[in-house]
């Protein structure tokens, strides 16, 4: 697993000044849907790469271990092994990223992956996932008991509240706590962009969250009324180069990004959408529902 | 169409026509406009009912060497709508408009509405001179615009310029600046900007800028042909040349050159570039900006922007970055360019206005103002005179001639000679000498000053003083000081109608001109009082104002006949419409313009309107050949308007010359029409994305 974040001290002034116009946002944004459009086996290949980037999860109120199980297995084996097979890559180990739970269904995934003889990290929710609206105090609980079950990257979502009413170090002090709740686990916040009001908002949430140590950030939880789209991911994406040239890494986000330590997309019909491409790709037919596995 | 013989810039007609509404619907729209049946209500309130006359005729259309065909649909589109025929002359390396005509020409019972010559730029004067046109759209170079300008001067056939391809861009501190970089790219390294591009940043976020603006180049990919993964494309090598000359000239100066991107190395590839510390005084700082450079230079505060900003000879385009709206808005409204995008940048639609001012020529595509390009007004003559081709430009109105004194004066001594209206207040002229005007019967009516080179100097310098502070009122105090004169030319009635009187006039007929004057003033006063109005343009959420804005300085030269009401008649829509004039009253009897200019002393501030006396024609000379007069009006001799059409190649000023035509200024039609409240000032249209 790739090295923390160590975080930074609170530097408001790397806040402070930031705007982000919202239409020359979106205009960016079409412009880029628009153009450099992939096909082929090209588009095939970073299908399969984008499989590689998956947080595959489940976060139902009637999740069992049952389902946890069929979960992992599925994130054991994304794809069916005869369309890889076609594509030469069954050899490769496609895997999922993770497998991401509610913290009480730890347990159960641990069990399945170690039984599947997979090293697929688990990702547990925590910290009042999805509205974050409980006291500190059980939030970070919470971490520590989904660490103690075993999961070794652990999704928080942060207090919104403190983004709305602009309480900046109120909402550094919330993450660096998270951050240490989760001792050697990888933290993830999750900043629900769809409930932080405006671009600028999500830029500085964004800011704050890595100079606190968040070693991810990630748009949403997948509950609010809006969840991840391109223009939030552009102001994020602008964020992060703008902590790496601040904190003097010389990196730019380009294609050296794109490993599963470094990149991911939280999902769980992404993968049957991307199965089905592939299935498409492979056979030039489209598939039945029941010709590819559930997870 | 033209996808599959690709030319240097067929890229653009994709990456274009998803920013563009397709010009058919355009021309569809707007093709009821054209129709002078359509009820007035249908229209918007921006063009006057009464306007829409009848089609030009025959439009020469002449294309630059890289022009887009998104572009030249926008100008060929209206001037079919409304009725007109157009030919087109376009370079040779570019097919698409050959099969457009070739399209056109299928439509069976109207061949010969859309016709294309493929040539070199040595037919430009030949087509221009042709004499069947009747107005010549010219967009390229302003070079070559000054040129055709003054070979056409006194030809029958207009002229309206688009030249040049520069934009700006003006960054503030309160900008989000990775946008506005974004817009960089879009201006200039895609194949939506036309040409170089002028950045201004503000001192403070200058590092920032910079550093996310370079990391952006470096990110940039150029590329031949219709592949999507590249960003840009090539121009030929003609601007490829004119780019390597640039780059050289301004290394040598101490610039500092900046070239970055995934560019293919052969030759008409140019990768994009970024050129900062470029000393102000250098030539390549006079010069365009071309394709694909950016050149860089920053700021303190914004009322520094606006004064570099519009420093240059250039009017076309400017975005303004800036999130704090008060300061977005006065920097809009401050920069003198025809189009101002606020955090945006290279934004069209057909239904907006696009032209520009200054040396950017003064025509325009699309919206209501691209129509009147190819309208004429109703009760203008179909054709224009032709004129004289021999007349001597440089020695028209030179020198003027004496007049010898006309013998000894017999009956009671005149009153003493009357001085310039200068700044405010009467002023003796520099050459100390006056001349008689005599009334109808030849005896002695008055003297009048004999204005020169150095009065029209300070007439304009004072008009120029005037100008912010008048420009800056609002219409409703602009409306009052109007109506204020109007009340004091109906106090003085009985003087004045005295003086027509002996000039020939019936008293009746006197008085009415002296009514219909004091009503002219106040109905411009009223008139102006509805300034800018909003666009809706197809998808772009928020609005898109429309603003008139003043001139400047106005130079009219009014006419012989109708000494007062066509004074008033010119007097009134400049004042209205916030510019400052510097008038050369009727030679015949300018008597009446300067009783006039007696209660302007009164209710007017200083300079806002001058009036100089003298020799018409050197007096028009100097005018004409003025750098610093933003338009100007001749309604006196045939000759004089040719000169004013060739002088004004100078600083490419607007000009309205009636080519020896009389008017009837008493008709509304044409004394208080809808042409001059179109010529009084000009369009600028204001683009407000919203959304947070």
């Amino acid at each position: 697993m790739s090295a923390h974040n160590r975080g930074t001290e609170l530097d408001l002034s790397w806040i402070s000044k930031i705007q982000v116009n919202h239409p020359a946002v979106l205009r960016r944004a079409e412009q880029i849907q628009a153009r450099r459009t992939v096909k082929k086996e090209w588009q095939a290949a970073w299908l399969l790469k984008a499989v590689t980037f998956i947080d595959l999860t489940t976060l139902s109120g009637d999740d069992t271990s049952s389902n946890i199980q069929r979960l992992c297995y599925k994130a054991k084996y994304p794809i069916r092994e005869d369309l890889l097979k076609a594509l030469n890559m069954h050899d490769k180990g496609i895997t999922t990223a993770a497998v991401c739970v509610y913290p009480a269904r730890v347990c159960d995934a641990v069990k399945a992956l170690k039984a599947a003889g997979c090293n697929i990290p688990v990702a547990s929710v925590a910290a009042g996932f999805p509205a974050g609206q409980t006291h500190l105090k059980t939030r970070l609980e919470e971490i520590r008991l989904a660490v103690e079950d075993g999961a070794t990257e652990i999704d928080v979502v942060i207090n919104r509240s403190l983004v709305l009413t602009g309480q900046w170090e109120a909402l550094y002090d919330e993450i660096r706590q998270f951050r240490k709740a989760c001792g050697e686990a990888h933290l993830k916040t999750i900043l629900a962009t769809g409930e932080l009001g405006t671009l600028t908002n999500v830029y500085k949430a964004s800011m704050i969250a890595m100079m606190a140590g968040s070693d991810f950030i990630k748009t949403s939880t997948g509950k609010e009324t809006v969840n991840a789209t391109f223009p939030v991911a552009i102001v994020m994406l602008r964020a992060i180069r703008d902590f790496f040239w601040k904190t003097g890494n010389k990196e730019e986000l380009g294609d050296e990004w794109l490993k599963p330590e470094l990149f991911r997309i939280g999902a769980s019909t992404l993968l049957s959408d991307i199965e089905r491409q592939i299935y498409h790709h492979v056979t030039g037919r489209y598939a039945a529902y029941h010709d590819l596995p559930m997870s | 169409m033209a996808a599959t013989r690709a030319g240097p810039r067929a890229r653009e007609i994709f990456t274009s026509l998803e920013y563009g509404p397709v010009p058919e619907s355009h021309a569809c729209a707007l093709a009821g406009r054209g129709d002078p049946e359509a009820p007035a209500a249908a229209v918007d309130p921006g063009i006057p009912g009464d306007w829409a006359g009848c089609s030009r005729g025959v439009i020469g259309l002449i294309l630059p060497p890289t022009f887009s065909f998104l572009e030249m649909m926008w100008r060929i589109c209206p001037a079919l709508a409304v009725g007109c025929t157009v030919v087109a002359l376009v370079p040779p390396a570019s097919p698409a408009p050959l099969l457009l005509a070739q399209l056109a020409g299928e439509l069976g019972p109207f061949p010969g509405i859309l016709n294309v010559l493929s040539g070199p730029a040595s037919l430009v004067p030949i087509l221009a001179s042709q004499p069947g046109i009747r107005k010549v759209a010219f967009c390229g170079a302003p070079e070559e615009g000054r040129a055709l300008r003054r070979s056409l001067a006194g030809e029958c056939a207009e002229l309206g310029l688009a030249l040049g391809t520069e934009s700006l861009l003006l960054l503030t501190d309160t900008a989000d600046v990775d946008s506005a970089v974004e817009g960089v790219v879009d201006a200039a390294w895609s194949d939506r900007g036309p040409g170089g591009l002028r950045l201004l940043i503000q001192e403070s976020v200058w590092d920032e800028a910079m550093r996310r603006l370079q990391e952006r180049m470096g990110r940039l990919r150029s590329g031949r042909g219709l592949d999507g993964a590249v960003d840009m494309g090539a121009r030929g090598a003609a601007a490829c040349d004119l780019v390597q000359r640039f780059v050289r000239e301004a290394q040598s100066q101490g610039a500092q050159v900046f070239q970055a991107g995934d560019v293919p190395s052969e030759r008409p590839f140019y990768p994009p570039t970024l050129v900062s510390n470029l000393p102000p005084a250098s030539p390549c700082a006079q010069v365009e900006v071309p394709w694909p450079v950016v050149v860089a230079s920053p700021f303190r505060t914004a009322k520094e922007a606006l004064l570099v900003a519009n420093g240059t000879p250039r009017g076309g385009s400017a975005s303004v970055w800036s999130e704090r709206l008060g300061q977005a808005l006065e920097l809009g409204y401050g920069l003198q360019v025809g189009t101002v995008w606020i955090n945006a940048h290279g934004l069209r639609d057909p239904s907006v206005p696009t032209g520009g001012c200054k040396e950017s020529g003064c025509s325009w595509h699309g919206g209501p103002d691209g129509l009147y390009e190819y309208l004429r007004p109703s009760g203008t003559p179909a054709r224009l005179s032709c004129l004289s081709k021999n007349l001597n430009y440089d020695t028209f109105g030179l020198a003027v001639p004496s007049t010898l004194p006309a013998g000894p004066e017999i009956g009671p001594s005149p009153a003493p000679p009357y001085g310039l209206f200068v700044g405010g207040r009467f002023q003796a002229p520099g050459a100390r000498s006056s001349r008689p005007i005599r009334d109808s019967s030849g005896n002695l009516h008055g003297y009048v000053a004999e204005g020169g080179a150095k009065d029209i100097r300070g007439a304009v310098e004072a008009a120029h003083q005037a100008f912010p502070g008048w420009a800056g009122q609002s219409p409703g105090a602009r409306a009052a000081l109007l109506w204020a004169l109007a009340a004091a030319l109906e106090r003085r009635k009985s003087t004045l109608a005295s003086r027509l009187e002996r000039q020939g006039a019936e008293l009746k007929a006197a008085e009415a001109e002296v009514e219909l004057s004091a009503r002219r003033l106040r109905a411009w006063g009223a008139r102006v009082q509805a300034q800018g109005h909003t666009l809706q343009v197809a998808g772009l959420r928020g609005p898109v104002l429309r603003l008139r804005e003043p001139l400047g300085v106005l130079a009219v030269v009014c006419p012989d006949e109708w000494p007062l009401l066509a004074f008033v008649s010119l007097l009134a829509p400049a004042l209205a419409y916030g510019n400052t004039v510097v008038m050369v009253p009727s030679a015949a009897c300018p008597l009446l313009a300067l009783e006039v200019c007696q209660d302007m002393a009164t209710v007017f501030p200083a300079g806002l309107a001058n009036v100089v006396t003298g020799d018409r024609d050197h007096l028009t000379r100097c005018l004409a050949l003025h750098q610093d007069v933003q338009a100007m009006w001749y309604f006196g001799s045939a000759q004089g308007s040719q000169f004013v059409e060739w002088a004004s190649a100078g600083n490419l000023k607007p000009v309205w010359a009636s080519r020896g035509c009389p008017r009837a200024w008493d008709q509304e039609a044409e004394g208080a029409g809808p042409e001059l409240g179109l010529r009084v000032a000009r369009t600028k249209a204001l683009w407000l994305p919203m959304g947070d």
